[in-house]
């Protein structure tokens, strides 16, 4: 560890005020993430978890500054981004760029393939005209799509095709960081493991950091090298990936799992699948807001929100009962 | 509820006062002016009797301080003389606006009443015949030009078959009842040529909207009657977006009626409009702009409330949405 | 909502021939097309068409005043003994380019408003909604018939060029787009605002994009579809402005032809020579009703409803 990470999370929290109700009552607010923390070094992956409405999208468009913290930070190799003045902003936003889910949503209809990836380039003036397209080339080769594509537009593609032209606009300006928002959920399960071994190559090769955000405990299982689980937009567990599959914590962790197997893990674990509904962001549970549906829910857990504590073993968790700790880790847990 | 109307109608007052200024400036523009007429009809005055008459009139002062002054005067109910009717304009504007409002009565009951069983028929039956006749009649009326139509009525209906009067509210010597709606024919067919064909296409487009919907649909599929679902169930719905068009539409039927009553010399409130900016009535024509103005507004406000109150779903306190 | 189901990329694939279908559907819009065109190739083609004559649209002749229709004359003489034929075709001129200049202008201020309401929102957004709200429930017509007689000395224009007949024309485009943006800027501010929220603009704004190419680049482009039917319809409408305003005399001035002004004096034709009172009025319903005809057909065949997005 050399100092200042490449991206440093603090306290950041984001609510949505809910539209007004008629004529003029304010109905409330989604609390839709709060307190959110971590760490994240270079060329490496952590990955973000949790079901959906969870906050993970709006954690990962929080930080790439598309929405306003309503508290806390995001610091970029060390400075916040909020702070910085616009064009230095948008200097730092070169080295940090996103994937979003929606490979039909996340291209312009308007432009062609080579005008989409070669955006960046536009945007942050980087190179000749001439300089710019061969950069769009080499990266559309980067990504497995022929250079010659660039001349079509999206809908010409198909959806695996159109997410790797989102992977190549993230890369074409060569970021350190990608924030990849569900870049699989919209995708084929064959073309899935396409995208990701063409993420995890690129990410062997020039050393990105991806926060990746994702549902599928399998996808993080290939990729991660820390998890973070979040639910009602809460940070409940963060722990290198190994830690987190051999002895989930966080009661809820075990019960993702649980609903979900991972291939090559086992067969479920013995637990119980999260009972009742997930409480409403709007009007969050006091206490823990895993309580209601928590088998290991104790009296307390009612009353009190647990803080994220480091447990000594290298897991982070905000549970007043944890599950045990493993008895035994293997040696060098992360990779 | 109450606050967004005091809010509106707050906001109204604003628009109308902007608006006054706005007239009150533009008037000063045009051609003329109040000391150019009194010359014009006074050859023995001389520029220096004119400089000192501007003066008089405090037609020297600023623009601003002119138009206060004349805001201040307003507020207290005094709008000043109509120059051409030689009398306070408040005095003049009530016979003009009761011609009015039978005109444009008239004509909006008539399209009313064509419009909605046309739009409905039309929407039912929607790429039938009827319907495209419909809509080219529709497209027809919204397109002809209403100085033109009126032109056409006289020509056909005063000159070549002469059947009906060309102009004004009665013959000279007064001709009853008869005689008065006879004078109204004309006017009444221009205007309600234009407001049937925009009321129906938007009945027709509202109903043909909520036929598509599911519950409609549903009725359909369960078995009612379909003449009941589409008259009754359709078409109050259809209602809250046409409510609130013929609502908007006032300022355009005013629009409508200012050419018509000028086209058939109908003493109403749009002809004393034109008549009043054409005949550098200053004072006259800033009270009429203005009122009309605020009739507009008045149709918004009112159309805006009436779809709050038949439409649940509509919230008028502004949310604020997710932003970049 | 995700992705398409894959028969919608097939349909969005032929969204350009699935454009020219609906729109070939249209018989009336077809058929209006084909009328404006021919009527556009008749205006520009008005010196010819006198040079073919040998008349000239603005000689007067007493001599000739009133004459029946003849072989130098197709359509007959007006009161001033002028051409009929000639004065109608160089009155389309006028009457097409104002409503083609006077529609664009006002789709221009329209969408630049729109795009920007809709884009920053807030505070802006209120603003100028407000803006557009109050030049809706302004009185139109007296308003224009207020503008267009403004003197255009007393705001400091020189005497020559305010009485000049090529500056009513220009004053004609100004007046009438200046009160004609609001449908326009009402239709692009709510397309801004859906596609403002779709995963493209937000991915250029993460890349650093900055409010104007944002808007220009990604919001524009999708929004054209709107825009181009507003603007057709009211083509038809500035049209109808434009022949109220020169019919009244406070349009387009003499001796310009324009297909209002040519009626000016019809109250007094109405009972010697109807016919002049007809062609013109004829000519202006006939473009006005093919602009809408277009205006609807472009809008079914443009419909998002039925082309996948």
């Amino acid at each position: 560890m050399n100092g200042t990470p490449l991206l440093r999370v603090e306290g950041l929290t984001r609510h949505f005020p809910l539209g007004h109700g008629l004529f003029g009552r304010r109905a409330g607010r989604v609390h839709a993430l709060t307190e959110l923390s971590f760490t994240l070094a270079t060329g490496r992956t952590l990955a973000l978890v949790g079901e959906s409405g969870c906050g993970k999208t709006t954690a990962a468009r929080a930080i790439a500054g598309l929405y306003r913290p309503d508290a806390g930070r995001v610091l970029f190799k060390g400075s916040d981004l909020a702070g910085l003045p616009r064009r230095a902003r948008k200097d730092a936003r070169r080295a940090m760029q996103m994937v979003f889910q929606d490979p039909f949503g996340s291209l312009n209809p308007r432009l062609t393939v080579g005008a989409i990836v070669g955006e960046p380039l536009v945007i942050h003036r980087v190179g000749t005209r001439a300089e710019r397209r061969a950069r769009v080339d080499d990266v559309m080769r980067g990504v497995g799509l022929d250079p010659r594509d660039g001349q079509r537009y999206p809908h010409e593609f198909s959806g695996g095709q159109r997410q790797r032209i989102a992977i190549a606009r993230a890369l074409v300006i060569e970021p350190d960081l990608i924030i990849a928002d569900e870049p699989l959920s919209a995708l084929d399960v064959s073309i899935q493991s396409q995208v990701l071994n063409l993420m995890k190559d690129l990410q062997e090769a020039r050393g990105l950091a991806f926060l990746f955000i994702t549902h599928d405990l399998a996808v993080v299982d290939t990729f991660a090298d820390e998890v973070a689980v979040m639910y009602l937009g809460r940070l409940v567990e963060l722990a290198p990936r190994d830690r987190l599959f051999a002895a989930p914590r966080h009661p809820y962790t075990r019960t993702l799992m649980a609903a979900v197997p991972v291939p090559g893990r086992g067969k479920r674990a013995p637990g119980s699948i999260p009972a009742g509904e997930v409480p409403s962001p709007i009007t969050p549970p006091p206490g823990c807001p895993f309580h209601p549906r928590c088998p290991r829910a104790l009296p307390v857990c009612r009353a009190e929100m647990p803080e994220l504590e480091d447990d000594g073993g290298g897991s982070f968790v905000a549970c007043h009962n944890p599950e045990p700790p493993p008895a035994f880790m293997p040696a060098g847990n992360i990779r | 509820m109450t606050r967004y109307i005091i809010q509106r109608l707050g906001e109204s007052a604003v628009v109308i006062a902007l608006m006054s200024f706005l007239i009150y400036a533009l008037i000063g523009l045009m051609p003329g002016d109040p000391i150019d007429l009194m010359i014009s009809s006074d050859p023995r005055l001389t520029p220096a009797d004119a400089a000192r008459l501007r003066a008089v009139y405090g037609l020297d002062r600023p623009l601003l301080e002119r138009y206060l002054s004349w805001a201040v005067a307003a507020l207290g109910g005094d709008f000043g003389n109509s120059r051409l009717h030689v009398r306070p304009v408040l005095d003049v504007m009530p016979t003009f606006l009761l011609n009015t409002v039978k005109l444009m009565g008239l004509s909006f009951v008539i399209s009313v009443t064509v419009a909605i069983p046309a739009g409905v028929y039309a929407a039912a039956r929607q790429n039938s015949r009827f319907d495209h006749i419909v809509n080219l009649l529709c497209f027809a009326g919204i397109s002809v030009p209403v100085f033109w139509l009126a032109l056409m009525l006289i020509i056909v209906f005063s000159v070549m078959i002469p059947i009906l009067p060309a102009s004004g509210v009665g013959s000279i010597g007064g001709g009853g009842v008869w005689d008065a709606v006879r004078h109204l024919v004309l006017p009444v067919t221009t205007l309600t040529i234009f407001s049937i064909g925009s009321y129906t296409r938007f009945v027709r487009a509202a109903m043909i909207e909520v036929l598509r919907q599911d519950y409609i649909r549903t009725a359909l599929a369960k078995g009612a009657g379909r003449a009941r679902v589409i008259w009754v169930h359709a078409l109050r719905n259809a209602m809250i977006p046409v409510v609130t068009v013929v609502a908007l539409s006032f300022g355009t039927l005013l629009s409508g009626a200012l050419i018509t009553e000028t086209m058939f010399a109908y003493p109403g409130m749009g002809k004393l409009i034109y008549d009043s900016i054409m005949g550098n009535d200053y004072n006259m024509a800033l009270v009429t702009l203005l009122f009309a103005t605020a009739v507009t507004l008045a149709a918004n406000l009112l159309a805006d409330i009436a779809y709050a109150w038949l439409d649940p779903r509509i919230s008028y306190g502004g949310s604020e949405g997710v932003r970049p | 909502m995700t992705a398409l189901p894959p028969a919608l990329i097939h349909v969005r694939r032929g969204m350009v021939t699935l454009f020219a279908r609906r729109f070939l559907d249209h018989r009336l819009a077809v058929a209006s097309a084909v009328v404006l065109a021919l009527l556009a190739l008749l205006a520009v083609a008005a010196p010819v068409a006198e040079w073919a004559l040998g008349v000239d649209a603005n000689a007067v002749s007493l001599a000739a005043r009133f004459l029946p229709p003849s072989a130098t004359h197709p359509l007959g003489t007006d009161e001033l003994g002028r051409d009929l034929l000639a004065r109608l075709l160089y009155g389309g001129r006028v009457s097409l380019i104002v409503g083609l200049a006077a529609a664009l202008a006002s789709a221009v201020i329209g969408t630049v408003i729109g795009l920007a309401a809709g884009y920053y929102g807030g505070k802006l957004d209120i603003v100028l909604m407000r803006l557009t709200d109050g030049v809706i429930a302004l009185p139109l017509l007296p308003l224009l018939i207020v503008l267009a007689a403004v003197d255009l000395t007393k705001i400091g224009l020189p005497e020559a060029l305010a009485r000049d007949a090529d500056v009513s024309l220009y004053r004609m485009v100004a007046i009438i787009a200046l009160v004609s943006w609001t449908t326009v800027a009402r239709l692009v501010r709510g397309a801004t605002l859906s596609v403002r929220e779709r995963e493209f603009v937000l991915a250029a704004t993460a890349c650093g994009a900055g409010p104007l190419r944002i808007m220009t680049v990604h919001i524009l482009p999708n929004v054209v579809s709107p825009i181009i039917v507003a603007t057709t319809l009211s083509v038809g409408n500035v049209i109808l402005l434009e022949s109220v305003l020169s019919f009244l005399g406070l349009g387009i001035q003499p001796p310009i032809a324009s297909w209002g002004n040519m009626l000016t004096g019809a109250q007094e034709l109405i009972w010697s020579a109807p016919e002049l009172v007809f062609w013109p009025g004829a000519l202006i319903f006939l473009t006005v009703i093919a602009f809408n005809f277009l205006g609807d057909g472009l809008q079914d065949a443009l419909d998002p409803r039925a082309i996948a997005r």
